[in-house]
């Protein structure tokens, strides 16, 4: 996890991707849901929001053929 | 039953907890332990047809809330046994304590219902309610029909009054600066075990999914029943489920009930039993840490270091 002793500050590029990408969950998921029961179930749900809001960046990543996998100091405990 | 509102409590509790536990219990131990009354007994209350036959309860309120039945899931004496499993287990209080929490927190919340909680089990069978709003799971109407009453009902305004607890209350229970000081301190070996796979945003949606299910489920069903379904009611077509914010509503389902306490007693039983389980809890987490896995660790190192 990234270092605690730098938090980002409010109105940084990367809040604003984070309320879009869980903004376009919802919107994704509630319309989709409503028509297909399925998908409202607990483990759908919180795998749908990772999937959007890790999966999206994550792919792009991928195209543009950087690491997905998170890099880790040699500390790993997260806290 | 409630349904977005077990996904809310997670959080409210875990902004809720005593000051001597902040930081110290498992967020995961708090949602099993919400989750797990209605992981046990809800399958079989809405069953499943196969080959034109319904394999299922044939009295869904009995078999979920009732005795004999299921109903034991959802009583605090089953959380207790389940509590003093995970510490025979684990010997650890931050999933015992939560775990504990979670469980209390669930059962307390669907004394709504009309169909209620056993309470006192197993002292008395007799189930505790508010009837603040109908049961509805039957075997005809299954989830759609229960989903429909529920949010055409004061179930709808139980899930918003949870919602707003959490984001105007408690909305620091939603933040990354939360999630990293109180979460992952709590449950570093999991959430770092999560890591290998998932970067800082994935496991923070990951925690923050619980809540979002929550939402989206109260906003995707309440739009269904009201905006999409066309119910036939007494022969009668409907643009949407009516709604009914009365005592006990909606009208439009099927009575159902089972052997009850007077309505009177319940809000206050409910309060002190919530009251013993917060005394409970915070009684315990000072004898278990004497008897906790790191504690009896640190024991060991100085025994072999004297």
């Amino acid at each position: 996890m990234s270092d605690p002793s730098s938090p980002e500050p409010p109105g940084t590029p990367s809040k604003y991707v984070d309320f879009w990408l869980y903004a376009t969950a919802a919107g994704s998921y509630i319309p989709l849901a409503i028509y297909n029961k399925w998908l409202l179930d607990w483990i759908v749900g919180p795998f749908w929001l990772v999937a959007w809001v890790w999966g999206l960046p994550a792919l792009v990543k991928l195209v543009r053929r950087q690491p997905i996998k998170p890099r880790r100091g040699p500390d790993r405990d997260p806290r | 039953m409630s349904w977005a509102a077990h996904q809310f409590e997670v959080y409210a509790v875990e902004a809720h907890l005593p000051k001597k536990m902040k930081g110290q219990i498992s967020w995961f131990a708090i949602f099993f332990g919400d989750f797990t009354p209605d992981f046990l007994a809800k399958f079989w209350v809405y069953g499943f047809n196969y080959n034109g036959t319904h394999y299922g309860a044939s009295k869904p309120y009995q078999w979920h809330r009732g005795w004999p039945g299921m109903g034991i899931s959802h009583t605090l004496f089953f959380g207790a046994m389940c509590c003093l499993g995970i510490w025979a287990w684990k010997h650890n209080r931050a999933w015992t304590i939560g775990f504990l929490l979670g469980f209390a927190a669930h059962v307390l919340t669907d004394v709504n219902d009309s169909i209620g909680t056993m309470l006192l089990f197993p002292f008395s069978t007799l189930n505790w309610s508010l009837h603040t709003w109908a049961y509805a799971a039957t075997i005809k109407g299954g989830k759609y029909l229960d989903a429909a009453a529920y949010f055409s009902s004061l179930g709808a305004v139980m899930d918003l009054f949870w919602f707003f607890v959490v984001v105007i209350g408690s909305w620091r229970v939603l933040t990354k600066e939360f999630w990293r000081t109180n979460i992952v301190a709590a449950d570093p070996h999991v959430w770092s075990w999560l890591g290998q796979w998932l970067d800082d945003r994935g496991l923070l949606a990951l925690y923050r999914g619980v809540f979002f299910y929550g939402v989206c489920r109260m906003i995707a069903w309440t739009t269904w029943a009201h905006l999409v379904a066309r119910p036939i009611i007494n022969g009668v077509r409907h643009n949407g489920y009516p709604w009914d914010l009365s005592w006990t509503g909606p009208w439009w389902v099927q009575r159902v009930t089972l052997p009850q306490v007077t309505p009177w007693v319940v809000l206050p039983m409910a309060l002190i039993l919530l009251g013993v389980v917060y005394f409970v809890a915070n009684a315990l987490w000072e004898r278990m840490e004497s008897g906790s896995i790191k504690e009896i660790a640190w024991r060991n190192v100085r025994r072999k270091t004297t």
